[in-house]
């Protein structure tokens, strides 16, 4: 039994957890308040597979290659969140996209499979609560191979 | 007009819910006011994510502010104390009276002093 798209959402829990600024890492907690920040949410993203074009003969339970695009947003309230909330972003694309165990364990890139893993931006929010309080979410694409067999 | 609102309305509402505060506007001597704490509820949604803290506020009257020598200009960057917290107002929203925007009361928009 494995799930590639679980065990993706997994260890990006995992990884933003190792952020040293970071002091609460969530999975789809939607509600927060300002004494768990400086805060993360890895929030499961939509998965997709290219499989509406494939009218061929092949059977439906063969391998099929699937995207997903998670989300992490970073909370931190602040009274300069701007250059506070860069950092973590630097932080976390690097952790992200370097990491051995997502890129050749889990999605397989390069050399190890048809994997692929990519940053695809960000955006952000700012506001003032006791302090200025930003966020930004970070989006991701993940390409992997889909094995109904092993799930 | 008739009426004298800071009498009728202004000073009896202070005096029910104002509390002591300290201002210090600039280089100015620090100066003992009456303000209202307006502290409410905030949050912020980004995504789907909610994340709730406060909107840190406080009313002043205008007309105690000026005898005290704050004029406007001097209201941003003024450290305020008030009920154990330090606070700077940040910004400023002028609420106004029938007797003209002098005779009114000023809600100042804070965030927490460093």
């Amino acid at each position: 039994m494995s799930d590639v798209r679980e065990d993706i959402l997994a260890r990006l829990v995992a990884i933003v957890a190792t952020m040293p600024s970071i002091k609460n890492v969530y999975r789809n907690n939607v509600d927060l308040t300002e004494d768990q920040l400086p805060a993360a949410t890895v929030l499961d993203g939509d998965e997709e597979t290219s499989d509406h074009t494939d009218a061929s003969m092949r059977p439906a339970n063969r391998p099929t290659l699937a995207t997903m695009n998670p989300e992490i947003i970073i909370f931190k309230i602040a009274p300069d969140v701007g250059p506070d909330i860069s950092t973590l972003r630097a932080e976390l694309i690097k952790l992200v996209l370097y990491d051995t165990e997502l890129n050749q364990q889990i999605v397989k890139t390069g050399r190890y499979g048809n994997g692929a893993i990519r940053y695809l931006g960000c955006q952000t929010d700012l506001g003032w609560e006791r302090s200025m309080f930003g966020a930004l979410k970070a989006n991701f694409l993940f390409k992997y191979t889909l094995r109904p067999e092993e799930l | 007009m008739s009426h004298d609102f800071s009498a009728l309305l202004f000073d009896p509402v202070y005096a029910i819910l104002g509390v002591p505060a300290t201002l210090t506007a600039g280089a100015m001597a620090a100066v003992q006011i009456t303000v209202i704490d307006h502290t409410r509820p905030k949050s912020q949604t980004s995504n789907s994510v909610e994340v709730r803290s406060v909107e840190s506020a406080a009313f002043a009257r205008i007309p105690e502010l000026t005898a005290k020598g704050i004029t406007r200009d001097k209201y941003e960057g003024a450290l305020l104390s008030f009920n154990g917290r330090n606070w700077i107002v940040r910004s400023k929203e002028l609420r106004g009276s029938p007797n003209g925007e002098d005779f009114g009361d000023v809600r100042f928009l804070l965030k927490a002093a460093p």
